[in-house]
C-alpha cells in the first residue's frame, strides 16, 4: 500500500484559499492510513472550521472514489460531481491528483497528502514502513523475503557491511540492520550459503516508467 | 503546620455501626470489593475496585450502605414528577448499557406511552421501589437488562431475572395478574452497510471482542453474539460503512442540535461514557453544560465532535473511564488517542483548547464537576478573547 501523512492543515487552507466550491475526494484504494469518507468528511469540517474563523465561507462537497490512480474508475465517480465545482482537494497518493487532473485539465486539483513510500503496516506496533522500492528487479528469492534495497539504509546487495551494532544500523539505531535479518532468516531455512552468492549491482535499466497490463 | 489534604467524596459507603456483618454484600460483589477483615471481622469496603453497580446497596438487610446515585429515595421522587410528565401509568426500566431510543422501547414491549428510567444496573433495583410502583398505581412494569454475557457488572443480568420470577408470583398471588413485571434483555449492536465496506480490516483489527470477520472483499461480518456496542467500529470506519442499531449517527447529530439550541454561551458540550458519569435523575442544570450519554467512550466520533464546533459550540469535554476501570477491554484508551490526534489537528487551525479529554469514575462523584470547572474557565478566556475582537 501507497504510505501517505497529512499536510500541515495551514498548508491546505493555504491552496484552496482561492476557491469557494471544493470537492474533497477521498481514495478507498491503497492509501494508508485509509483516507476514505470518513478522512474527507472529517477533514472537510477542519477546514470549514478553520475557514469561518478567518472568515471565508468553504462550500465543501464529500466524496470517495474506489481507486484514484485508475483513471476509469475516476472519471465516472467524479464526473457526474463536478458540477460547479472550482477546485478538488484529493485525498490520495501522488497518482490521485494527476489521475483527475488528468480528466479535468481545466479545474485545478490540490493534494492533501504527501505520499512517500510503499510499504506495510505493523497493526500492533502502530507503524508503517517502507517495504518496496518498485526497483524493477525483486532479489527477494535470494534474500529470505526481506528487501535489502528498502530496509538497509545504504540499500546494499551484498551485506552485511559490518557498520551494524547490537543488531542495529549505524546510521540509525532505531532500526533493525536489514542485513543481519536476512542472515537469521536465511539460517533458520538452512540456506544460509546463498549469503555468499555474489550479487551483481542493481540493474538501474530494469526501473520501469510504464507498462503494459 | 500539618497540611490536611481532604478526602475525595465518594459514592458508597458501609456504615459501620448499623453492619451486621452477615457478608450478604461479601457475596454478591461482583468486583470482591466488599471483603471481611480476618482480625476483626468488619465488612470492609474498598471503593478502588467498587464500579458502583449498586446490587449491596440493595442486597444489605440493614441497610447499611449508603449511595448516591439512584438511592431508595431519589428514584420514588423520580417516580413521583415523572407519571403526570409521562402521563402513563406504564414504568420501563432500562439498563443504560442497553437503553434504546423511545422508537426502540416502542418495537420491543409495543408500548408508546410510557415512564422511562435508566439505571447503571437494572440487578441493583431495590424490590422496594418494583412494589412501591406498582402500590403507586403503576400498571405494568418492563425492565430492559443487558443481555447476559454483555452484562458490564457480571451478576446483575442473572440476578434480576432470579428476582423479578419470584416478584411476579408473589404480585399473582396478591391479585397482579400472572405477569407485572416483564424482563426482556438487549444489547446494542452494530449494523454493517456492506455496499460502503471497503474491506480495509480495520474493525477486524480493532474490535475487542474479535466479532468482525472479513474473509474476502465485500465479505466483512459481525458475530452478533460477540459484539457489545461499544461502538469503536463505528467510529473508525473509514469508509462510514458501519453504525450502531438503537444509537445512530442521525440520532446523535440531531441531539447536538438541539441540545445546542437550547443551551446558553459559553456552551459546553460533554460526551459522556455512560460508565464513566451516572448522571442526576434531575438531569443538567447548568444553562452552558448539555451531556450526551455514549455506550462507550470509544463511540465518540470526531464527526459529531467537529459538527458540535460548526454547530457553535464552545467547547467540547469528553468524559471516559480510566483504561483500569474500562469495561469494554480498555477501548477508552483508544478513544484518548482518537481525540488527542483530533485535538492535535483542531490545534492547527486555532482551535486550542476546546477539546479536551479527562477520565472519571462514578466512585468518586465529584470528579467530573472539577474538571468541568476548569474546563469551563478555559472555555470562557477563549470566548471573552473571541469577543474582544
Amino acid at each position: 500500500m501507497i504510505v501517505t501523512t497529512q499536510k500541515p492543515l495551514d498548508e491546505i487552507l493555504d491552496s484552496i484559499s482561492p476557491y469557494s466550491k471544493i470537492l474533497v475526494a477521498g481514495c478507498d484504494g491503497c492509501t494508508q492510513p485509509p483516507r476514505g469518507l470518513r478522512e474527507a468528511k472529517v477533514l472537510s469540517q477542519l477546514l470549514e472550521l478553520a475557514g469561518k474563523l478567518g472568515g471565508k465561507d468553504f462550500q465543501f462537497k464529500v466524496t470517495t472514489v474506489v481507486k484514484q490512480c485508475d483513471s476509469f474508475l475516476t472519471a465516472s465517480a467524479l464526473k457526474p460531481q463536478m458540477d460547479g465545482v472550482e477546485a478538488v482537494l484529493s485525498l490520495a497518493c501522488g497518482a490521485g491528483p494527476q489521475t483527475i487532473a488528468g480528466l479535468f485539465p481545466d479545474i485545478p486539483v490540490l493534494p492533501a497528502q504527501n505520499s512517500h513510500f510503499v510499504g506495510v503496516e505493523d497493526r500492533e506496533g502502530g507503524i508503517l514502513e517502507e517495504s518496496c522500492a518498485a526497483c524493477g528487479d525483486c532479489i527477494l528469492a535470494l534474500t529470505g523475503g526481506i528487501c535489502p534495497v528498502t530496509r538497509c539504509a545504504k540499500g546494499l546487495l551484498n551485506g552485511a557491511c559490518g557498520g551494524a551494532r547490537n543488531g542495529k544500523c549505524e546510521l540509525d539505531p532505531e532500526r533493525d540492520c536489514a542485513w543481519e535479518l536476512i542472515f537469521e532468516r536465511l539460517e533458520r531455512q538452512g540456506k544460509l550459503d546463498r549469503i555468499k552468492e555474489l550479487r551483481p549491482p542493481r540493474n538501474y535499466q530494469a526501473r520501469a516508467w510504464r507498462v503494459a497490463p | 503546620m500539618s497540611q490536611q489534604v481532604a478526602e475525595p467524596k465518594v459514592a458508597v459507603k458501609l456504615n459501620e455501626e448499623y453492619c451486621s456483618r452477615c457478608s450478604i454484600c461479601r457475596s454478591l460483589c461482583p468486583f470482591e470489593a466488599i471483603t471481611k477483615d480476618a482480625e476483626s471481622g468488619k465488612i470492609v469496603l474498598e471503593i478502588e475496585k467498587c464500579q458502583v453497580c449498586g446490587i449491596c446497596y440493595s442486597a444489605c438487610p440493614a441497610r447499611a450502605i449508603d449511595i448516591i446515585y439512584y438511592d431508595y429515595g431519589s428514584l420514588l421522587n423520580y417516580l413521583k414528577t415523572a407519571e403526570p410528565k409521562y402521563g402513563s401509568d406504564t414504568l420501563v426500566i432500562m439498563c443504560r448499557g442497553s437503553a434504546p431510543d423511545f422508537a426502540g422501547v416502542e418495537r420491543l414491549f409495543g408500548v408508546s406511552k410510557f415512564i422511562p428510567l435508566s439505571v447503571p444496573c437494572v440487578g441493583r433495583l431495590p424490590e422496594e421501589l418494583l412494589l412501591q410502583a406498582l402500590a403507586m398505581g403503576i400498571k405494568k412494569i418492563y425492565l430492559l437488562a443487558c443481555d447476559a454475557n454483555y452484562c458490564r457488572f457480571d451478576r446483575g443480568s442473572p440476578l434480576t431475572g432470579r428476582r423479578i420470577l419470584a416478584l411476579n408470583r408473589l404480585l399473582e398471588q396478591l391479585g397482579y395478574g400472572r405477569e407485572a413485571i416483564t424482563l426482556k434483555r438487549n444489547g446494542l449492536k452494530v449494523k454493517v452497510n456492506k455496499d460502503l465496506c471497503i474491506a480495509c480490516g480495520n474493525c477486524v483489527f480493532y474490535c475487542p471482542y474479535h466479532a468482525a470477520k472479513l474473509e474476502s472483499p465485500g465479505g466483512l461480518s459481525f458475530d452478533l453474539d460477540a459484539c457489545r456496542g461499544c461502538g469503536l467500529c463505528v467510529a473508525i470506519c473509514p469508509a462510514i460503512a458501519l453504525d450502531l442499531e438503537n444509537w445512530e449517527r442521525e440520532r446523535i447529530s440531531a441531539l447536538i442540535s438541539q441540545l445546542l439550541s437550547e443551551m446558553k454561551t459559553p456552551k459546553i458540550l460533554v460526551f459522556r461514557c455512560q460508565w464513566a458519569v451516572f448522571p442526576p435523575l434531575d438531569g443538567e442544570s447548568s444553562p452552558n453544560i448539555r451531556a450526551i450519554d455514549l455506550p462507550c467512550s470509544a463511540r465518540v466520533d470526531a464527526f459529531h465532535i467537529l459538527e458540535a464546533l460548526q454547530k457553535g459550540a464552545d467547547g467540547v469535554l469528553i468524559a471516559a473511564c480510566p483504561e483500569e476501570d474500562c469495561r469494554q477491554e480498555g477501548v477508552s484508551a483508544r478513544a484518548q488517542h482518537l481525540v488527542e490526534a483530533l485535538r492535535e489537528r483542531l490545534n492547527q487551525i486555532g482551535f486550542q483548547d476546546r477539546l479536551y479529554f479527562c477520565s472519571v469514575a462514578p466512585r468518586y462523584p465529584e470528579q467530573l464537576d472539577k474538571e468541568l470547572r476548569q474546563f469551563g474557565q478555559r472555555i470562557e478566556a477563549v470566548v471573552s478573547k473571541r469577543e474582544r475582537k
